[in-house]
């Protein structure tokens, strides 16, 4: 195993001026990068629009990443695209606005251009509910419209374009995840696999690993003690922070009743000889937790658990 | 041997109910071996509150000495590296209110008291029984040379025997103690053995009440075998230690300032505390013993010990 650990910034503290996140100001700036730092981190992986946070506080994007640099993080490995599907205007099952897509993203990855970023991550699709009925088509025309984004932001910027199918996304199947892939040009779409958001979705993202290994481009490693039972994916206007079923759908690896199984996970990852960043990611950590704690437990797993398991 | 890490698990137990579970220790634990340390120091206590707080309550707790120790192999933690007691607290299992060493009809229970941290130290690989030097200076009032030759009579009892077991005492100052001055530090030590007692540097309770860890290491240089690293923004330069209740109205409550929190992790912003200085006079020293990382008064533990976790790491070299 020669994976390098990544950290999904999903980041906020409690402070006496209430809770911050990092983007506030330089003091939990600083405290954020040496938390993750410490316990073994070496890239962090963030949403596309922090770029305007962070040039105001650093200067410049470029900046960032050297004060990461100084603080013991190599670099900004994977970019999260918050896009805000919209059929009148961007989503990616409505090919009149496919153009915008593109655009719009290379627009975006300009800003980022000063850095080596690997991925650029996207839910594929917009919500299912805003989708529905999926069909052959609406596929089609998604994979039509990734494939251009990610021939774009290979050839222009040096970065793959990668699908997260999050539960709620409306290619969220097993079948339907295959079937993206396969309709997508392999040089342009590769696959990102989160742990969790396939477990709740009742999909096992080891199968699907094991079925898409020559498409992952990463990994977000987090885990569920809960499979959507209730149609949560299905609830507006937002599942993952409205839908009934739970409050929290995601914890840290290693969690007790964790539906996930990182083990197997890890021995079919040594198996297709992966080597790449992988992809710390415990989200909404703050309903009943704590990111600090979470990270560390979830650093503990990798090390102590993971380590072991692999080769 | 080198310097290895360790981290002291006081600052998870505020209030006797909590960090009683063992699953909150196992979270605390694979906090710190996540940051990089490799030993805990824990805290002496009493009641079924307190599990951690001496050997009787661990094998109430997890079965066995041994079994505690497995928990502790398993988590990726090497040992606990000292326990820090202080013989003035209330003992519920041996019906007593405290002990002084001031009070040498005391002495020999304070020994007793002690053997079994010595023994379950040697068992779960520690070495240092890290005592409080004196009682709360507002307490004790000025400390004569008879009052010196009395506790240091009690020291090396102590040392004397927990040296039977492999484990060294070693006196500790914090920031109300009576000790945390340098003529009452320096008379103490020169009173006691240096065969089997030492001194334990705590950077953050030295600065606090105005001393300077760095001219205290290379004083004693000979006797130190223990350190604790923390940070403070503050000095007691009102001398709020020495009042009356100064646990209350000072260290807990902030004194007149109503300073929110007197500890920090090491190389907070504003911290008084030069650790690399400290840690270079300790190696100056020959020093190779371990560095027991502290962060009291911390909103969030778990954050402290990844900030020290860093510092360690990044600044220290360690």
């Amino acid at each position: 195993m020669t994976y390098r650990w990544a950290y999904m910034d999903h980041w906020r503290v409690d402070t006496p001026r209430g809770p911050q996140t990092q983007y506030a100001n330089r003091r939990l700036m600083d405290d954020f990068v040496k938390q993750i730092a410490a316990v073994g981190f070496e890239g962090l992986d963030m949403f596309d629009f922090q770029v305007f946070g962070l040039t105001g506080m650093f200067g410049s994007i470029g900046k960032y990443q050297e004060y990461l640099q100084d603080h013991g993080i190599a670099k900004i490995v994977n970019l999260f695209r918050g896009i805000m599907y919209d059929p009148r205007v961007a989503d990616a099952h409505v090919r009149g606005t496919h153009d915008e897509i593109v655009e719009s993203t290379r627009r975006m990855l300009g800003m980022w251009s000063d850095l080596q970023i690997e991925n650029l991550i996207v839910m594929p699709a917009s919500l299912y509910t805003s989708t529905a009925p999926v069909t052959d088509d609406k596929i089609a025309a998604a994979a039509e419209c990734w494939t251009r984004v990610g021939e774009m932001s290979l050839t222009e910027f040096g970065v793959r374009t990668t699908g997260h199918h999050e539960f709620f996304c409306a290619i969220r199947t097993f079948e339907d995840i295959v079937r993206f892939y396969e309709l997508t040009d392999p040089r342009y779409v590769s696959f990102f696999c989160d742990t969790a958001q396939h477990c709740i979705a009742g999909v096992d993202p080891v199968e699907l690993y094991e079925r898409l290994h020559d498409r992952v481009s990463g990994f977000h490693f987090k885990d569920t003690r809960q499979q959507d039972t209730t149609g949560a994916y299905q609830h507006r206007p937002d599942a993952e922070l409205m839908a009934p079923q739970t409050d929290r759908w995601f914890h840290e690896m290693g969690t007790e009743g964790g539906l996930v199984d990182f083990q197997r996970l890890v021995r079919a990852m040594d198996a297709h000889g992966y080597d790449g960043w992988v992809t710390v990611e415990h989200d909404k950590a703050n309903i009943g937790g704590d990111y600090a704690e979470s990270t560390a437990l979830s650093m503990w797993y990798a090390k102590q658990v993971l380590g072991k398991v692999a080769s | 041997m080198s310097i290895r890490r360790a981290y002291a698990v006081n600052q998870w137990k505020p209030n006797f109910d909590d960090f009683c579970r063992p699953d909150a220790h196992l979270r605390a634990f694979k906090t710190v071996v996540a940051a990089g340390f490799t030993g805990v120091e824990l805290r002496g206590g009493t009641g079924r509150w307190d599990p951690l707080g001496r050997p009787s309550s661990i094998e109430n707790t997890y079965g066995s000495l041994a079994a505690f120790g497995k928990v502790l192999t398993d988590v990726g933690l090497a040992a606990v590296s000292s326990w820090a007691v202080d013989p003035g607290e209330p003992v519920d299992e041996e019906l007593s209110h405290g002990r002084s060493v001031l009070d040498r009809g005391q002495h020999a229970a304070i020994v007793e008291w002690a053997r079994p941290f010595a023994a379950a130290l040697a068992e779960l690989g520690g070495s240092r029984l890290v005592v409080r030097a004196l009682p709360a200076a507002w307490q004790v009032g000025a400390v004569d040379d008879a009052a010196v030759a009395t506790a240091a009579e009690c020291f090396d009892a102590l040392g004397a025997m927990t040296a039977g077991h492999g484990v060294r005492v070693s006196l500790h100052a914090d920031v109300l103690s009576a000790a945390a001055d340098d003529d009452v530090l320096d008379r103490l030590l020169a009173a006691t053995d240096p065969a089997v007692v030492g001194l334990t540097v705590d950077t953050g309770e030295l600065t606090l009440a105005g001393l300077d860890p760095v001219a205290v290491v290379r004083r004693h240089a000979a006797r130190l075998d223990h350190l604790q690293l923390k940070d403070t923004r503050f000095v007691d330069t009102a001398g709020e230690r020495l009042r009356p209740h100064a646990e209350h109205a000072f260290l807990t409550a902030g004194g007149d300032r109503e300073v929110e929190r007197w500890f920090f992790e090491v190389g907070t912003r504003g911290g008084l505390v030069d650790a690399p200085a400290v840690l270079d006079a300790a190696r100056g020293a020959g020093y190779d013993g371990w560095v027991v990382f502290e962060s009291e008064q911390t909103p969030n533990p778990a954050s402290s010990v990844m900030l020290n976790g860093w510092y360690a790491g990044h600044r220290l070299g360690l």
